[in-house]
């Protein structure tokens, strides 16, 4: 029974020691790293030569693998494949090759490439690479008589609240200058990192102004009307530096203390869970989802596209909580979709008899040239019961009576207590175009004139609607643009002159002014209500009254000037269905990798739905960074708990903290233009903190091709914070060098690697020169040895 | 009789008239030492305005004019090319649709429009049309295919107005001479005068800058003005009389910073006569001396090529030198410079190993190997001007690194030796085919080409097999080490000492075909014929990785 095993050793021996084994598996090597790496071409057209007849494809993403680049090189079969190698090499080189001068090239050029494979075993099997963001500073707000301090990112547009009641603030980072040059004290001239944030409370709002590294800096800003220096500061106009004792503020590291895995050389996807409103979040693992291919178990997952049919592959991948300090370890929650690239949208539908009274119409109006323009308008969303600026609407009455209200025509009350002129004036003369003429007000000697600007009825004004009546007054001393509502609280006045970013301030009380905006402003209201079959349509074209038709779907009204206004549809009983839909191939962002992923995922029992992915999972919203999505969402589960959860990357403890001390910019000739090409380097200073309670070490600078080592990682310089003009997102644009990402990671083994590799080197010079002039000279001494 | 001599005299006389028109006659060669600052880097003013129309009119020039004039011109009588076809686009996939949408509204546009397919060069007042804006929303919308050249339209559409130009046009010198230093545009002081009331421009407000002498900016401002005006007017002694003025006084602001004017020059003129690429026919020529004189052995033949040759590598080297000088770096960053300095470091290595086997069979094979890669590297350079763009642009961030120099140089001598141990092995298998007999270089394979010899028969194919193996076994090493010195490199840049990104791994197949090629050679009978193969296989693959990996499949690498 012995010679079995030892006859399939000595046949395996044989196997191994073959060179044609050795050529077939190097063939073999070659064919699996061309198609991981450049993929495959295929036709797919019978005329081989069609110019669409070949199509090329990346195998390792097809549905069926799923692999990047690093998993296919780290599939059983290539890890085979290299075993294999391994194993001919050797047992060739000891039974085949004898050890003699004249071979000891290739024992060690095989050696040194045994030795590589070794490092490499070793490094791949133990790295680690992710990314860490780090931001430069965090406001930490502190308000007396709130025990809780707030922590906000210093980056513009960052907000809180603090407080409740009369101790009330809104905090918000209006600017983040990381240039700001000192110009007092010892200091003058250079150059620090400056955060403005705005405070408004009861008694009004004021700006504070932080410097890094210097409290002692710190000092507040008073808005004022002077429009040549909206902004003061308070220590000259009132001789103290801080006007609101009450608030205090500080700078401090917005340190990072994890790296989030790279999902792009191997998948890493997690979610996060933690019940609504707690900071911590606990991350579960969730292998199984796909990275390249959408998969959704029905149509109804996504609104319908080109792509949701071939998306049509139900999955469910179980992600159970954690194994430890999981907030739910009783929720086991699936993953049961996947989209590479999406976007939520949300659409009307009809509801159904059951559903609560939500009136939506789609008008058309259609002018005679032939022009036209659809609208869907929602009566009871502020936001979209209007459309154009205003000029057409919808309203559901709740009683015949309002009918009368839209057909009233507006009017403002004007009042001057001083030389007691209190008179109301219907609102005309504002056309949108041009400048209307000044009206008096009162006796022309009084000196008292307006005109009417613009008028913008039922803006969505936070969870309520306002009408505003913009007027230029003129009174005997000067001129003011005022905004007067129909809320007379919220009337203010900008003084001539200042520029658009001047903060308006308390309406000049020598003149009272009040906006009745009657039927409002719009030129086509389509009326819903009281019934919820009725339809109407209030015209208020032309200079006559305004005129009520009775309309129905699908018959086109005559609205005045020629225009004709048609409902196309109405949904008495709409809903709002949010569903995300697939983003065709070609409109996507190339290199945008998983930025616009989502998930589907259902709790138990409870509810199920989309989680679009977030890049880090930080605290809240207010230290999400530009540019890097955030986008936690709420499940409720089937106890009625309700669970938050985040869709990102697996995090790893840094084992420190990492803080940005500053980030340097370095340039070309000629400065930082705005071109790539102007950019010689970047660098961030990095401070580590092994413990809370330890000190942070001093600045280290990690720019490119010059990484720093610190407790085990490799700290790379990754991505910057450039500097960008106005956008939507701010219209201020921003100066940037406010964060930085750093790349992580270890490597475990590289030395071994680099040995393999020389060694190799050296029995190739060997093999290569040395070993033909010993075969030289023995033939030599052979020719010349007697016979 | 008399009057067709006449005729003729006539005929004679009008081709060799000078030109009598407005381009002839200015004289811009004074803007030749003037610096333009340009994406981080300073230029001369020729280098940027061919940088410039490169971004407009592609590789194609206007009605043959120089880029300096072309630059101006464009600025100042804009009008004139508001119907030219100057704006170039990119791609049988966008111009089919653009033509097609113009032809389907004005059939009269036909022949403009097979011109244009073949050409790529169309007007801004045709792409103004509403049929070709709808249609070039459509495929700038396409984020997959088309809107990478929709985007080049556009911002050659932005760049050909007049007032892009003149604030892209920074050549005022910065006041200070650090780095940080910022240039100013000639739109920052061209309405700089005196009596600003005297310059009928409505409600202009321009300041003089700082640091800088007012009195040599309003000289500045005057004569760019008298320049403008001598354009427009067509009256071209005015015209050069502020080119020299204008030349001479934005030098005046910061002499003792301005750049070196010699070197601004010579950077015009290297870009000017093509980047010197057209050496490639000198290389052609030696190429064609040398296969005579191996195949028919004429010694006039070899000593011809073997001169032609050397000239070449001279020129070459000129060229390469010249654009270290005026680039300030070692010419291996984009791939241009990769593509030809790989070539001349092929030649580098050949001029000592065809001094070694002067008097070998082999003598002659190498330099022709070297001279067939240089030709072809250099006709690539020369034909493929958008693949291989010759603008010296800084060098980003990630490559300012020491590894720069060693892996991408041994990296790419490397491949020139792979491609010209394919040459050889060519000759091999033509030999072959020719009915050659089944030799190969016995004996420590390679050294075969070191005997004396005459190159015939039985020898040629031994030799020829011995000069592959030769050319094989110095790549061989050099890909493992330069594989391996760019893993270095990644190690400290990326972070990870490999990262199976497709350029690594088409190294690496490179080498595993050579790794097959020792292991085949050592297995089959037939070792010359597979040696062969395997040489052209490996040089394939090598190529694969240059071209289609580069420019197809993208990954970390894709600016080498």
């Amino acid at each position: 029974m012995a010679r079995l095993p030892m006859a399939l050793l000595r046949g395996l021996l044989r196997f191994l020691s073959s060179v044609r084994v050795g050529i077939a598996l190097l063939v073999l090597l070659f064919i699996y790293m061309s198609v991981g790496s450049a993929g495959i071409v295929y036709p797919v057209h019978p005329n081989l030569f069609h110019p669409d007849a070949w199509v090329h494809a990346q195998l390792r993403q097809w549905r069926l693998f799923e692999m990047t680049e690093f998993e296919w090189f780290h599939w059983w079969p290539f890890d085979l494949l290299i075993g294999l190698i391994a194993a001919t090499m050797i047992v060739t080189t000891v039974r085949r090759i004898p050890f003699r001068p004249v071979n000891y090239g290739v024992w060690t050029i095989h050696a040194g490439i045994l030795v590589l494979i070794l490092g490499s075993v070793i490094y791949f099997e133990q790295k680690v690479e992710g990314d860490a963001p780090v931001a430069r500073r965090k406001v930490v707000v502190r308000v007396d008589g709130v025990v809780e301090p707030v922590e906000l990112l210093a980056s513009a547009g960052s907000r809180a609240v603090v407080g409740t009641g009369g101790n009330r603030r809104e905090i918000e980072v209006v600017e983040v200058d990381p240039n700001w040059e000192i110009r007092t004290t010892t200091e003058a001239g250079r150059v620090a990192y400056s955060v403005t944030v705005s405070v408004t409370g009861a008694s009004g709002r004021f700006m504070r102004q932080l410097i890094a590294g210097h409290p002692e800096f710190t000092e507040d800003l008073l808005i004022t009307n002077d429009p040549k220096q909206p902004v003061k500061r308070a220590i000259k106009e009132r001789g103290t530096a801080i006007v609101d004792a009450t608030v205090s503020m500080a700078l401090e590291y917005e340190s990072q203390s994890y790296l989030y895995l790279r999902n792009d050389l191997a998948k890493a996807w997690a979610i996060y869970v933690r019940p609504v409103g707690s900071g911590e979040w606990t991350m579960r693992r969730a292998d199984g989802i796909p990275l390249y291919n959408d998969r959704i178990s029905s149509s109804a997952d996504v609104f319908g596209s080109d792509e949701s049919h071939a998306a049509m592959d139900p999955m469910a991948v179980r992600v159970p909580a954690a194994p430890e300090g999981d907030p739910f370890p009783d929720v086991e929650l699936s993953i049961e979709g996947y989209l590479r690239y999406a976007e939520t949208r949300s659409r009307l539908v009809a509801g159904g008899s059951s559903a609560p009274l939500n009136p939506t119409v789609e008008v058309r109006v259609a002018s005679p040239d032939g022009a036209q323009a659809e609208y869907r308008l929602v009566a009871s969303d502020p936001e979209r019961a209007t459309a154009d600026g205003g000029l057409i609407r919808m309203v559901n009455l709740a009683s015949e009576d309002g009918l009368k209200s839209l057909t009233r025509e507006a009017t403002v009350r004007i009042a001057i207590p001083g030389a007691l002129v209190d008179v109301t004036e219907p609102v005309r003369g504002h056309t949108g175009e041009g400048e209307a003429p000044f009206a008096t007000i009162g006796d022309p000697e009084l000196g008292y004139s307006y005109r009417v600007l613009a008028a913008q009825d039922n803006l969505p004004v936070g969870s309520r609607t306002a009408s505003v009546l913009i007027v230029d007054l003129k009174t005997p001393t000067r001129t003011i643009r005022r905004w007067v509502f129909d809320d007379p609280s919220l009337t203010r006045d900008i003084p001539e002159g200042a520029d658009a970013h001047a903060m308006p301030g308390p309406p000049d009380e020598s003149v009272v002014m009040e906006y009745f905006p009657g039927g409002g402003r719009s030129l086509v209201t389509v009326v819903t209500g009281p019934s919820p079959e009725r339809l109407r349509i209030v015209s208020a074209i032309g200079d006559g009254e305004a005129m009520v038709h009775e309309a129905a779907v699908r018959t086109p009204i005559e609205i005045g000037a020629g225009l004709r206004a048609t409902i196309v549809s109405y949904e008495p009983r709409a809903v709002i269905e949010t569903r995300p839909i697939i983003v065709a191939p070609e409109e996507r962002i190339r290199d945008a990798r998983e930025m616009f992923a989502q998930v589907l995922v259902a709790a138990p029992g409870g509810d199920r739905r989309w989680v679009e992915f977030s890049l880090y999972a930080v605290d809240n919203a207010r230290f999400a960074l530009p540019r890097h999505p955030f986008h936690p969402a709420r499940l409720k589960l089937a106890d009625g708990r309700e669970m938050e959860v985040l869709f990102s990357r697996e995090r790893l403890p840094l084992k420190t903290e990492a803080a940005l001390e500053d980030f340097v910019l370095t340039t070309h000739d000629g400065g930082y233009t705005g071109e790539q090409g102007s950019i010689r380097n970047y660098t961030s200073m990095i401070r580590f903190r092994d413990t809370p309670t330890a000190s942070w070490t001093a600045p280290v600078a990690v720019s490119v091709n010059d990484p720093v080592e610190h407790n085990g990682y490799w700290y790379f310089q990754a991505q910057w914070d450039p500097p960008e003009g106005p956008s939507a997102r701010s219209q201020r644009g921003s100066p940037g060098l406010n964060y930085t990402v750093l790349g992580v990671g270890n490597r475990e083994g590289v030395w071994i690697q680099l040995s393999g590799c020389v060694i190799a080197v050296l029995g190739m010079a060997y093999a290569f020169y040395v070993k033909p002039v010993i075969i030289r000279r023995r033939m030599g001494q052979a020719r010349g040895a007697p016979a | 009789m008399m009057r067709r001599i006449l005729a003729i005299v006539a005929l004679v006389a009008m081709g060799f008239a000078q030109p009598s028109t407005f381009e002839h006659q200015v004289d811009l060669s004074p803007l030749a030492g003037v610096a333009v600052q340009t994406d981080g880097r300073i230029k001369s003013f020729g280098s940027f305005a061919r940088g410039e129309l490169g971004f407009i009119s592609g590789p194609r020039s206007i009605a043959g004019q120089s880029p300096e004039f072309t630059y101006f011109d464009i600025a100042f009588r804009p009008d004139a090319y508001a119907d030219a076809d100057i704006i170039f686009v990119k791609g049988g996939a966008v111009r089919a649709p653009i033509a097609q949408a113009l032809l389907a509204a004005d059939p009269s546009l036909e022949a403009r429009m097979s011109s244009f397919m073949k050409t790529g060069l169309i007007s801004e007042a045709l792409l103004a049309r509403s049929e070709a804006t709808d249609i070039m929303a459509t495929l700038a919308a396409d984020l997959l295919r088309t809107a990478k050249p929709m985007d080049a339209v556009r911002s050659a559409r932005a760049l050909m107005r007049p007032e892009t130009l003149l604030s892209r046009l920074r050549v005022v010198p910065p006041a200070r001479s650090d780095a940080q230093g910022r240039w100013s545009s000639i739109a920052d002081i061209m309405l700089l005068a005196a009596d600003p009331s005297a310059l009928r421009v409505a409600q202009h407000t321009a300041t003089a800058l700082p640091g800088i002498d007012e009195a040599t900016q309003l000289a500045c401002a005057r004569s760019w003005r008298n320049m403008v005006e001598g354009w427009t007017n067509g009256d071209a002694a005015r015209v050069n009389e502020a080119i020299v003025a204008f030349a001479a006084c934005l030098r005046a602001m910061n002499p003792a910073d301005y750049p070196d004017g010699d070197r601004l020059s010579w950077e015009s003129w290297y870009f000017a006569n093509g980047n010197l690429v057209w050496i490639w026919i000198v290389y052609a020529f030696s190429v064609v001396l040398l296969l005579l004189s191996i195949s028919y052995r004429w010694r006039w033949a070899k000593v011809g090529g073997f001169a032609l040759f050397a000239i070449a590598f001279l020129l070459q080297t000129a060229a390469l030198g010249l654009r270290w000088w005026i680039a300030d770096r070692w010419p291996n960053s984009n791939m241009f410079e990769a593509v030809t300095t790989a070539a001349w470091m092929g030649a580098c290595a050949a001029i000592p190993m065809e001094f070694a086997l002067r008097r070998r069979a082999a003598s002659g094979l190498i330099a022709l190997a070297s001279a067939v890669a240089s030709a072809v590297a250099l006709m690539a350079a020369h034909f493929l001007p958008v693949q291989l763009n010759a603008q010296i642009s800084n060098m980003m961030p990630v490559l300012h690194d020491v590894w720069l120099y060693i892996h991408t140089n041994v990296i790419i001598f490397s491949y020139c030796l792979i491609f010209m141990a394919a040459v050889s092995a060519l000759g091999y298998l033509v030999h072959r085919a020719a009915g050659g007999e089944a030799a190969f270089a016995r004996a420590g394979g390679a050294e075969v080409s070191l005997e004396a010899a005459p190159l015939r028969g039985r020898r040629r194919a031994e030799v020829l097999d011995g000069v592959t193996m030769q050319l094989m076994k110095l790549s061989f090493i050099l890909l493992w080490t330069g594989i391996a010195m760019g893993a270095i490199w990644a190690d400290h840049s990326w972070g990870r000492p490999w990262g199976w990104d497709p350029k690594e791994v088409f190294a690496l197949n490179t080498f595993v075909v050579f790794a097959l090629l020792v292991h085949v050679r050592y297995r089959v009978k037939d070792k010359g014929l597979w040696t062969a193969v395997l040489a052209v296989v490996g040089a394939a693959v090598m190529l694969f990785n240059w071209i289609v990996i580069n420019f197809v499949i993208t990954g970390l690498h894709s600016y080498a």
